[in-house]
């Protein structure tokens, strides 16, 4: 009988594409979580610089005494954030240390001798490109989410995820509300250079 | 202003839609083609067998260089492996867009050599390589070369080396079936019975022995420029920065020495033409129908656009 065989045939598409489609929320979800891990990976070798550079640059920078308190307490913190595995307090920790860098960076070009050392040098490259790495662990996790949070709402893959019942998730969380929002009248002149 | 997500699924779109056009091309071609000699033949049912034959040949010469494309490379003469202390930026670039897009890290060469060109190539994400050249490496910013070395990471990351290895199985299948047609001794063969018939199959086989190989080849080129497109689309959705790779084209571009180590299989995976002859500096849809990469004029503009 063909109408038994179309039939078969297409309930065994269905069948795949059920399969395949929900294939993809379970990995994705497994790709999320790796990724989240492997940001708290790129802070660990962030936090775990800082000693480095902290002793190689000492010496010379005695009047700066603020800065590695800082950078001390930021990496502290990273660090506890790391072991708690929570998203939100590595995202913290990081932006933490991530506002103390420049200004170690302006001590750093203000003293020529720290600037012409080629061990600080190696040591602030390596800085920029934790930082970088950290940057692009967080995009790959937003990425990931967008890709999830998509298909689990638009049609038809929406139908495997309320079959299934798969929950949007959060990725990183950014406040909603907050300074990053809002642009103050400084911000909106232009900036004037002295040379 | 373009989001970056609709550029991206407006490329996947047209790509899909060459490729498509040119399978349906292929298709008919290798069709009509061993038809005709398969009449020729007097080996009359289907003429796949025919069909099978060529696509055999033509496959197994080419499939060598897509399976090895990745050691290949290192016959070139003159790459040698990239070192993270040597090449901090070159190195670190690759592993963080590599962590953006969630993709093994490919084995990295260097080219010595003071064209600025990079290219990537491999059968798949795991055998991924990505060459660059000494003077590229020394004229880019870190920022400009994390827009070239996105745009090369697409190409891994789409499959690029496999997709255009089987579009020039299909070229190259297309190429001999018509050259065994013309090169076919005509000699009468009057005897057969399904003359009138017969006569047509021969004749467009023979008017597609003659055109189809160039024709199959422009619409190959025009899969290349279209994956470019992509690629650019691709480097600005990892790195968010669109300004990086406009600078680097800018720059590259200035610089109009060929690279030697370049041949024509492998033209299309660079960032730019490797050749850069006088045919590029020309513009046109004509002088662009004959190139594997769009004008870096256009590149600019559609990256421009985006967001």
């Amino acid at each position: 009988m063909p109408t038994t065989i179309i039939i078969g045939l297409i309930l065994l598409v269905a069948a795949v594409w059920v399969i395949s489609t929900y294939n993809f929320f379970v990995s994705s979800k497994a790709r999320i979580k790796a990724a989240i891990q492997e940001i708290g990976n790129q802070l660990k070798r962030q936090a775990d610089l800082i000693p480095n550079l902290e002793s190689s640059t000492k010496g010379y920078l005695t009047h700066e005494k603020g800065i590695f308190e800082d950078l001390t307490n930021a990496r502290r913190d990273i660090a506890n954030a790391v072991e708690s595995g929570d998203v939100q307090k590595m995202a913290d920790a990081g932006a933490r240390l991530a506002s103390v860098i420049p200004s170690f960076k302006i001590a750093v070009e203000d003293n020529p001798e720290l600037k012409a050392s080629e061990v600080v040098t190696k040591l602030m490259d390596e800085l920029r490109d934790t930082s970088d790495k950290i940057m692009y662990a967080r995009r790959l996790v937003i990425d990931l989410t967008v890709d999830y949070n998509v298909r689990r709402v638009t049609m038809p893959s929406s139908i495997v995820a309320g079959m299934f019942g798969f929950s949007e998730l959060p990725g990183l969380i950014t406040p909603e509300k907050g300074g990053h929002t809002e642009v103050s009248e400084a911000e909106t002149k232009t900036p004037k250079v002295k040379l | 202003m373009e989001n970056i997500y609709e550029v991206a699924s407006s490329n996947k779109r047209k790509s899909f839609l060459i490729i498509v056009f040119f399978a349906f091309f292929v298709g008919l071609s290798i069709y009509l083609l061993s038809q005709a000699l398969g009449y020729y033949w007097g080996y009359e049912p289907g003429g796949l067998g025919v069909m099978g034959f060529a696509l055999i040949l033509s496959g197994l010469l080419s499939f060598g260089g897509y399976y090895f494309s990745d050691s290949i490379v290192l016959t070139i003469s003159g790459a040698r492996p990239a070192d993270k202390n040597r090449d901090f930026n070159f190195y670190t670039t690759v592993e963080n867009l590599c962590i953006a897009s969630d993709l093994p890290k490919p084995r990295l060469y260097i080219i010595e050599d003071t064209a600025t060109n990079a290219f990537a190539t491999g059968r798949d994400p795991k055998h991924a390589v990505i060459c660059a050249t000494s003077g590229l490496l020394d004229k880019l910013s870190r920022t400009e070369l994390e827009g070239v070395i996105a745009h090369e990471i697409t190409h891994i990351k789409n499959y690029d080396t496999r997709l255009m290895s089987v579009v020039a199985v299909l070229v190259g299948t297309v190429a001999l079936l018509g050259d065994w047609l013309l090169r076919a001794r005509w000699r009468g063969r009057s005897s057969r019975d399904s003359g009138s018939a017969g006569a047509i199959i021969l004749l467009l086989g023979i008017v597609f022995a003659v055109l189809s190989p160039i024709i199959a080849q422009f619409i190959q080129l025009a899969i290349s420029r279209r994956r470019e497109f992509m690629a650019d689309a691709g480097s600005v959705s990892i790195t968010r920065q669109p300004a990086g790779l406009i600078a680097a084209l800018k720059k590259i571009s200035q610089d109009h020495e060929p690279l030697e180590a370049a041949n024509k299989a492998t033209a299309h995976l660079f960032i730019v033409n490797p050749f850069k002859d006088k045919r590029t500096s020309s513009v046109g849809w004509f002088a662009n129908l004959f190139n594997t990469h769009p004008p870096i004029k256009e590149r600019i503009a559609a990256l421009n656009k985006m967001t």
